[in-house]
């Protein structure tokens, strides 16, 4: 299995996937999977049926220290599920993934923010659960409130009052001071208003100078080239292309050109045959006005009346 | 095994800090705070009283030389303590993953620590009822006994809580696939309530004229009873109705030993699937 709790060894990569794959159960089957663990064990049961789905599979990379890997591809193709076993919070079914040294999470940024709590205690109870120490975030009480833009009559606030801005920036705020060496970041850019997107940027730039290496995952192609010198591409479940991330940037987007460009014809010959269709029922009601035309007509010949119908 | 104990040592911190934010959260938000964990079983305690001390006379189990050592009412409250806190062991135990499912999916920490910081705040909570008890204990004249202090209590407390811990792992992970488990629970913790003697002497059902024999070892084997049993002796040792029997207490350790085991087993089994799920 996946040694999660690995301590830091020095040189060679910083993560390390090897034939990485992870299988979810389509439908119900979840209540089988109960019934295996008691019955088979959860080991791979040869004679399963298709019943399953892999989100992703067979995916081996190596990440060195210092890289800032993008990570592209379609909606649905397995790029959060990824993250997530690099973040050692899913457990890959296939394959291992050696992680060397911390993992700051900027996942769900507000993840394990309590709504009962206020500002401050959230920033200590949720520093201190990534491995703050008190004395730290004393240190950075302040900046983490200052850049998170929280005003400081609100700081003492359960939570649950802030608005979901403030959260987000508050979870920030507070992950951006985590001095891990490896950083996973899923879309999280993606929030906040424009000036706090700056100084996310700002942050983040200042993070990689320092070394630190860093997962990416995003849609958007600017801050992918903005900060990535690498790009993994992930179609259908399985690593389409690891190279620098314009390759892998451009790669994706002929498939997508691809991709619209079918649609477009399907949707096109959906189309054409709507209208067929349509032509189909107006002519064919015509002929039933007309038949029933006919029928008024001639009532003693009932079977005959819809041939009669078309031929007028 | 072994190195997943150590990971689960090294983040001892953070069943410490998820204690600390439970408690805080639960007495944060009430006025009366504190005041609930005593005046719950106080109420309890009152109600059990009457019906079935006064009324149904439940208390004629308890053998004539220990009515002057707090009686019927310190019998009811050493039991019903340390149950109210089981029961909450058992009505937030289905719930112990699924409520930190975000922390879950963002933290990198060995699962088990959210499970065990539900039986520590539980533990806590234990804790903060001693009071009352021994308001009780030095009010009804209740003694104090080397058998008890250093037999019986250490025993009870770490049974209960090995058990409860287990039951935790156990319905945590299970509740998460199958969410029936909640409900399923409820209804079984109201079960044990009666088959574990909180509110009358076990030696009224083992020694019932009425009850089947089979029925009776049944009775005994359920390791709750014995443990439960102890809870009390802490208080009455030495008189031997109240004293569970040598088969009592073999199936309280080993029950509890068990269900420790069974809970941990299920908890790894199944530990990949609820991350899935969650």
């Amino acid at each position: 299995m996946a040694s999660t709790y690995e301590a830091a060894v020095t040189g060679g990569p910083v993560i390390e996937a090897k034939g990485l794959g992870v299988k979810f159960a389509v439908n119900r089957r979840r209540k089988r999977s109960l019934r295996e663990m008691f019955i088979h064990g959860n080991k791979r049961d040869p004679n399963a049926e298709g019943n399953e789905f892999w989100p992703l599979r067979d995916v081996s990379f190596e990440i060195a220290k210092g890289d800032c890997v993008g990570i592209v591809g379609k909606n649905g193709t397995g790029k959060s599920t990824l993250l997530k076993m690099i973040a050692g919070v899913l457990i890959p079914d296939e394959g291992t993934v050696e992680v060397r040294g911390k993992v700051a999470p900027l996942l769900e940024l507000r993840a394990g923010f309590n709504d009962n709590l206020t500002g401050r205690e959230n920033v200590y109870l949720v520093g201190s659960l990534h491995g703050m120490s008190e004395k730290q975030i004393d240190e950075r009480f302040d900046e983490i409130v200052d850049f998170a833009e929280v005003k400081p009559k609100f700081i003492d606030t359960p939570v649950r009052h802030y608005s979901s801005g403030m959260k987000v920036r508050l979870g920030f705020a507070l992950i951006s001071q985590l001095e891990h060496p490896i950083m996973l970041v899923d879309e999280v850019l993606a929030v906040g208003d424009k000036a706090f997107k700056r100084k996310c940027y700002e942050a983040i730039d200042r993070m990689l100078a320092n070394e630190r290496t860093m997962v990416l995952v995003s849609h958007n192609e600017r801050d992918l080239k903005r900060f990535c010198n690498r790009g993994l591409y992930i179609k259908g479940g399985e690593l389409a292309l690891d190279t620098d991330i314009d390759s892998a940037l451009a790669a994706y987007n002929a498939d997508t050109k691809v991709e619209i460009e079918e649609r477009k014809k399907k949707d096109e010959a959906k189309k054409k045959r709507a209208e067929e269709k349509a032509k189909k029922v107006e002519s064919e009601q015509k002929a039933v006005e007309a038949d029933a035309e006919d029928k008024a007509e001639k009532k003693d010949e009932k079977g005959e009346g819809k041939d009669g119908g078309r031929a007028a | 095994m072994a190195s997943r104990t150590l990971a689960v040592w090294e983040h001892r911190k953070v069943v410490g800090l998820l204690v600390r934010r439970d408690l805080k959260v639960k007495y944060q938000q009430s006025v009366l705070g504190y005041a609930w964990t005593m005046l719950e079983p106080l109420a309890l305690t009152l109600v059990y009283f009457f019906v079935f001390g006064l009324v149904l006379q439940a208390d004629r189990g308890i053998p004539e030389e220990a009515k002057p050592y707090g009686g019927y009412i310190l019998f009811l409250v050493a039991g019903i303590l340390p149950w109210t806190t089981f029961g909450a062991i058992l009505s937030e135990a289905p719930k112990a993953m699924i409520t930190h499912s975000k922390l879950i999916t963002t933290m990198k920490v060995p699962r088990e620590i959210f499970p065990m910081a539900t039986v520590g705040t539980k533990f806590v909570e234990y804790l903060l009822t001693w009071p009352v008890l021994l308001i009780f204990v030095f009010a009804l004249g209740g003694r104090f006994t080397w058998e008890g202090m250093l037999v019986w209590l250490p025993l009870a407390i770490v049974l209960t809580f090995a058990f409860g811990l287990g039951v935790t792992l156990f319905l945590a992970s299970v509740n998460v696939l199958l969410r029936d488990v909640e409900r399923l629970t409820r209804i079984l913790t109201r079960i044990l309530f009666y088959g574990s003697a909180i509110l009358f002497p076990a030696s009224m059902v083992l020694h019932s004229d009425g009850v089947p024999g089979w029925a009776k070892t049944i009775y005994e084997l359920n390791p709750l009873m014995g443990i439960f049993q102890m809870h009390r002796t802490v208080w009455f040792a030495g008189f031997e109705e109240l004293t569970p029997s040598p088969l009592a207490v073999t199936s309280a350790v080993v029950g509890s030993i068990l269900m420790l085991a069974i809970g941990y087993w299920t908890f790894r089994r199944l530990e990949m699937s609820v991350l899935k799920e969650l």
